[in-house]
């Protein structure tokens, strides 16, 4: 758990951690405790889950506060960079290079080469379902294959602890759930520890019962994820799905006894969802999609709610 | 500190940084500048009756006096402040390279793309006016000065275009007030004033070693040793200045 003091030696610590840009306030007196394992940071857009990465990567310096990873200081601290994988959650892809080329550029800025670093690319590359993608330029790739190689940079030199902003963001569905399926596996089967962020609570819950809650540049809550669950499920969860025929896929969903209401948007392309249970929700659309042989393009969830646990939590 | 770790560290930068920048899209601005100071010698050299003299002067005027500084500012003040703006540094700040030696990664392709893409210009230019006339010894020797001013224009140039890139937010206003405004005008103004740009000490260089032109007989050159001097100063103070403030700078 992220929050006892007692337990296992933790990967990530930090006490009374601040960190503000001029008069926006990143993080303020942020304190938690990660433990190895998988640990979800949840929290709404703006929240302070990108500024916390940050600084666990040492590419900003904390203004008040100390954090340590993996035991030692990370501001100023290249070492340290080659025990962590980093997954941005912007693009970050070099975007005239192909995927090749990146890892290639990656592996040799962590002192891998030769037959070694081409071996251990191909090895991530088919990790990562990326092996046929490989030699095309990554501005062609789509969202789903961004994320997917961006994973693989973050693997590539088998680091200790893996820092994923935001893996999910912007994913179809189905590439959601391979995504799941090989963020618990990268845990599972090879050991890597993995602090994973979302401000979906739902979308961890499948990847981890370990979840820390960030609202306002503070950890509000640290924890097993049932009891927030629990909170989160009194309030019905906003979900928006765009793509191609979605009308089929509007009225199947009527049908299910999770869904509240069903509503279109600007357009007959994008419906906003109304849910009660969205871990059904979740579990049945793929299948729900296949029947209807609609096309989800993209599908992202509202912060509305969350934002009223945390209120909630916050006792605002 | 791990050596080997480093110089490969570095030379993968030096890699992949030289060819974005000779391959990517400002290859386009090469292109453009090599065609048209191709045709300003090419026309200049079929008027000239003077070619030794006329395509000195032209070789000093248009490619070191002027595209040297902004060639060198195009590549420069983009180059790192691209990659901080577009966020793909993160791949380097993430990277096990203490910053000093990312930002060295980062000076060897500037100074190398730069210096190949003005010896491509410089060649161009030098091709289409003297292949005209005829190459001899004292041709190929012009061309052989030129090359060294614009190689060691380019080393120095570019470590002070990206400290630039780095100090500043905004890279090509401030880029392009110093090379059209101070090396362009304050470093053709008559006394003392001139001696503030690098150009004065370049043309210094030149003085001493071309034979022809306005510029073998130039009168407010500094000797050679002290520009060789301040040239190598002005460009380890810039390299210092620009890893300090890359090792300190926050990349949110």
């Amino acid at each position: 758990m992220t929050s006892q003091e007692n337990g296992p030696m933790p990967i990530v610590q930090a006490q009374a951690l601040s960190k503000w840009y001029g008069q926006v306030i990143g993080l303020n007196g942020f304190a938690l405790r990660v433990i190895p394992g998988i640990t979800g940071i949840v929290g709404p857009n703006g929240s302070g889950k990108s500024t916390f990465f940050k600084l666990i990567l040492g590419l900003i310096k904390p203004n008040a506060g100390s954090i340590s990873v993996l035991g030692e200081i990370p501001w100023k601290n290249a070492h340290l960079h080659s025990s962590i994988g980093f997954c941005p959650d912007f693009e970050s892809l070099p975007s005239d290079s192909t995927g090749r080329e990146y890892l290639t550029l990656i592996g040799k800025l962590q002192m891998m080469h030769g037959t070694a670093l081409s071996k251990r690319i191909q090895e991530v590359v088919k990790l990562v379902e990326m092996d046929r993608a490989i030699d095309r330029k990554t501005r062609g790739y789509s969202k789903g294959m961004k994320q997917r190689m961006k994973i693989a940079g973050a693997l590539l030199h088998d680091p200790k602890l893996l820092i994923l902003d935001e893996p999910l963001s912007g994913t179809d569905p189905l590439v959601r759930n391979d995504l799941i399926d090989l963020i618990k596996m990268l845990n599972k089967d090879h050991g890597h520890d993995i602090i994973v962020s979302s401000h979906v609570l739902f979308e961890i819950e499948r990847m981890t019962h370990n979840v820390a809650l960030v609202y306002r540049g503070r950890a509000v809550a640290s924890g097993d994820i049932s009891e927030i669950r629990n909170l989160m499920d009194r309030h019905p969860h906003n979900i928006i799905i765009e793509g191609e025929r979605v009308t089929a896929l509007a009225k199947t969903l009527l049908d299910q006894d999770y869904v509240v209401s069903v509503a279109f948007n600007d357009n007959k392309d994008s419906l906003t969802v109304q849910v009660s249970k969205p871990d059904d929700f979740f579990n049945g659309l793929p299948a729900l999609i296949d029947k209807t042989q609609c096309s989800v393009s993209k599908m992202y969830s509202l912060d509305d709610n969350l934002e009223a646990v945390f209120r909630y939590l916050v006792g605002r | 500190m791990d050596l080997k770790r480093v110089l490969v560290g570095i030379q993968a930068l030096t890699f992949f940084s030289t060819k974005k920048l000779l391959f990517g899209s400002k290859a386009v601005i090469t292109v453009l500048v090599a065609l048209f100071v191709a045709a300003v010698m090419v026309y200049a050299g079929s008027q000239s009756n003077n070619p030794l003299e006329d395509g000195t002067n032209l070789m000093d005027t248009l490619i070191l006096f002027f595209f040297m500084p902004v060639m060198a500012m195009i590549f420069g003040s983009s180059l790192i402040r691209d990659e901080i703006d577009d966020k793909s540094i993160t791949h380097v700040a993430t990277a096990p390279l203490d910053r000093a030696f990312s930002y060295l990664g980062y000076y060897l392709p500037l100074g190398i793309a730069t210096a190949i893409s003005m010896v491509a210009i410089s060649t161009v230019g030098w091709l289409g006016f003297f292949g005209q006339h005829g190459v001899g010894p004292d041709e190929l020797g012009i061309y052989l000065e030129f090359v060294a001013l614009v190689v060691i224009g380019s080393f120095v140039y570019s470590s002070l275009f990206l400290a630039i890139s780095v100090l500043f937010s905004k890279p090509v206003m401030f880029g392009l007030f110093y090379a059209f405004i101070w090396e362009g005008y304050i470093g053709s103004l008559p006394g003392a004033i001139q001696n503030a740009s690098v150009k004065h000490y370049l043309r210094s260089l030149g003085s001493e070693w071309v034979k022809f032109g306005d510029i073998s007989r130039w009168n407010q050159a500094s000797s050679a040793s002290s520009s060789a001097l301040v040239l190598l100063g002005v460009t380890i103070f810039f390299l210092i200045l620009g890893t300090y403030l890359f090792r300190e700078k926050e990349l949110a």
